[in-house]
């Protein structure tokens, strides 16, 4: 599937490419009012990835519903609204917005964007990625996926915390914080300072949050970050990912999506591996410094 | 969206901080475009750095072929400037909302700045095959740094401003364009922001019969509406310079 912010709202993804080849397609953020995003300089290529302060700019989520729901309603491929807030609130009023309307498959909530107020330290806090959760899951009955940072402390403790309180999938990772320097002007190149880092270069850090988060719970997890090939989705997948999105290599390849779909078939193929299941957190079974399952003890110990 | 693999036809300096690249890009040739419009270029090996492609301009076409015209302004285009006869690059295109051209015959004035006078020829060779009267004017600082008359069709009036007035008309272009204007039915431009900013400057008053449309630059990492990262701010809001543009109204953006 495509990665939010970086597909846009699929009109003109579409245009290019058979979308229904997707396993879904997730929108660039959606936002309860209009935002117009951040100054220029927007982005910055880096070594092997980009940083990106983009701000989440968008119509508000009114505009898109009314613009954008219809054509969604006419794919095949089920419609992932990706939504930000900044309270667990706002989360609350958009998937209310977002409820029941027809070609919305599922919400994934952005408690992780560094590029606005607030949102990254939602996703930081497992009490304010709860209550986030919460908010969005009593106003809708769409599925929620919850979005994770990898810059809090214990990420699979959010994911946990997320899990908890009504997300029935975890999608890791956003972007990484980070930041460029421009030595001649002898300040930081983006406005904000931070930006979110993407691209190859987040691609380890992403495969250990998502090992990480496959002991931690037991609901699928989308495996995001510096994915360009198909070989790429087969480690995310033997890391306990059930699906992944593809982000950034879509700037560099307008046809990464497909590409990426057509290698982990061929791969697949190649490897006799009849049923995509059969890899799916194999990786998980050697012995790792990685902490060990954390949901189960606190299951046995409530039973028992 | 064509994607092609192209081979150098040639990738020589034109002038003084202009490189002439001509492909062999019979897909992208034959799928048409209108001036203005852009092509995304790798300008790395395969899979390597810089990661995402960059913009040109389309400067000419000819059966089968088109041409970009550049400088080296950073890795990307320094290694761009090394690919020899032979050598294939792949690229993306033809993007964006090129300019768009009167109905009836009219006089065409045309202000180009460094490397903005790339789209201006084909905008020219266009405009001519259309019934147009063209007048092009560059400015550049220096003699050397100017495209060669013969860059232009036969047909195109070239009127050249250097600031050190080694040729042509001294001072800045758009110190000279009054007489021009007033010929002018429709004024197009291409270059850098300060020109653009003096452009609008010198043609508030005088200029806005003319509807002057300019051609953006931003750093575009995809080049075709994903990325968000090309933003443009226009009197109308927030645009995309990539897929709303690069081709706006001069007025709305300065
Ligand atoms: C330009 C840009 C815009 C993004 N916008 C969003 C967004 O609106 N919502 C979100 O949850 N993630 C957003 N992301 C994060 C990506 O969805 C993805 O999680 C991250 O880039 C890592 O994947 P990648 O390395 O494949 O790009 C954005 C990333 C980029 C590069
Ligand atoms: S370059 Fe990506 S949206 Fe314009």
């Amino acid at each position: 599937m495509s990665a939010s912010g970086t597909s846009g709202v699929g009109d003109d993804f579409a245009r290019q490419h058979n979308v229904n080849r997707l396993g879904a397609f997730v929108t660039k953020a959606v936002t309860l009012r209009r935002r117009q995003g951040n100054p220029q300089p927007r982005t910055v290529e880096t070594p092997a990835g980009m940083l990106n302060s983009i701000g989440l700019q968008n119509p508000g989520v009114e505009r898109v519903i009314a613009d954008m729901a219809p054509v969604w309603a006419g794919w095949e491929t089920p419609v992932i609204v990706n939504v930000a807030g900044e309270t667990a609130g706002e989360f609350g009023a958009l998937a209310a917005a977002l409820d029941g309307v027809p070609g919305v498959a599922a919400l994934e909530l952005n408690i992780s964007c560094p590029n606005v107020n607030n949102v990254l330290d939602i996703g930081q806090s497992v009490l304010a990625a709860g209550r986030a959760t919460r908010a969005a899951a009593r106003a809708t009955e769409l599925p929620i996926i919850a979005k994770l940072t990898p810059a809090a402390q214990e990420p699979a403790q959010i994911a946990r915390a997320c899990v908890d309180e009504g997300a029935a999938v975890i999608c890791a990772i956003n972007t990484v914080p980070g930041m460029a320097i421009d030595a001649e002007a002898r300040r930081p190149v983006l406005t904000r300072g931070m930006g979110g880092l993407s691209g190859p270069a987040i691609k380890p850090i992403a495969l250990r949050v998502v090992y990480e988060m496959a002991r931690a719970v037991s609901v699928p997890i989308i495996g995001c970050g510096g994915i360009r090939s198909g070989l790429d989705a087969v480690e995310f997948l033997m890391a306990g990912a059930t699906a992944v999105q593809v982000g950034t290599a879509s700037f560099a390849n307008p046809h990464a999506l497909l590409d990426v779909i057509d290698e982990l078939e061929a791969w697949l193929e190649a490897h006799d591996v009849s049923d995509v299941r059969d890899i799916i957190g194999c990786a998980q079974q050697f012995e790792t410094d990685v902490p060990a399952p954390l949901l189960e003890p606190v299951e046995q110990h409530a039973a028992g | 969206m064509i994607r092609e693999r192209a081979a150098v036809l040639s990738n020589e300096p034109s002038h003084e901080g202009g490189i002439a690249l001509w492909l062999d890009a019979p897909a992208l040739a034959a799928a048409g475009h209108e001036p203005g419009q852009f092509v995304m270029v790798h300008c790395a090996p395969e899979g390597g750095e810089p990661m995402f492609a960059r913009a040109f301009s389309i400067h000419r076409r000819d059966e089968g072929r088109i041409a970009l015209l550049y400088a080296v302004t950073g890795h990307g285009t320094g290694w761009l400037a090394e690919r020899r006869r032979g050598d294939v690059l792949s690229l993306y295109g033809p993007l964006g909302k090129g300019f768009r051209l009167p109905d009836g015959a009219g006089n065409l004035l045309l202000v180009a700045g460094g490397v903005g006078v790339a789209p201006m020829v084909d905008l020219a060779e266009t405009a001519l095959a259309r019934g147009h009267q063209v007048t092009a004017m560059m400015g550049a600082r220096t003699a050397s740094q100017l495209l060669p008359a013969d860059a232009w069709p036969s047909a195109v009036e070239y009127v050249v401003a250097t600031e050190d007035g080694t040729r042509g008309l001294h001072g800045r272009v758009t110190e000279h364009l009054d007489e021009y204007v007033a010929w002018s039915s429709r004024l197009y431009a291409c270059g850098p922001t300060p020109m653009f900013a003096a452009l609008a400057d010198a043609l508030r008053d005088n200029g806005r019969r003319q509807r002057p449309e300019i051609l953006m630059e931003e750093t575009m990492p995809c080049g075709w509406g994903l990325c968000y990262g090309c933003a443009i701010e226009t009197r109308h809001g927030v645009r995309l310079c990539c897929k709303d543009g690069p081709r706006f109204n001069l007025f709305d953006v300065f």
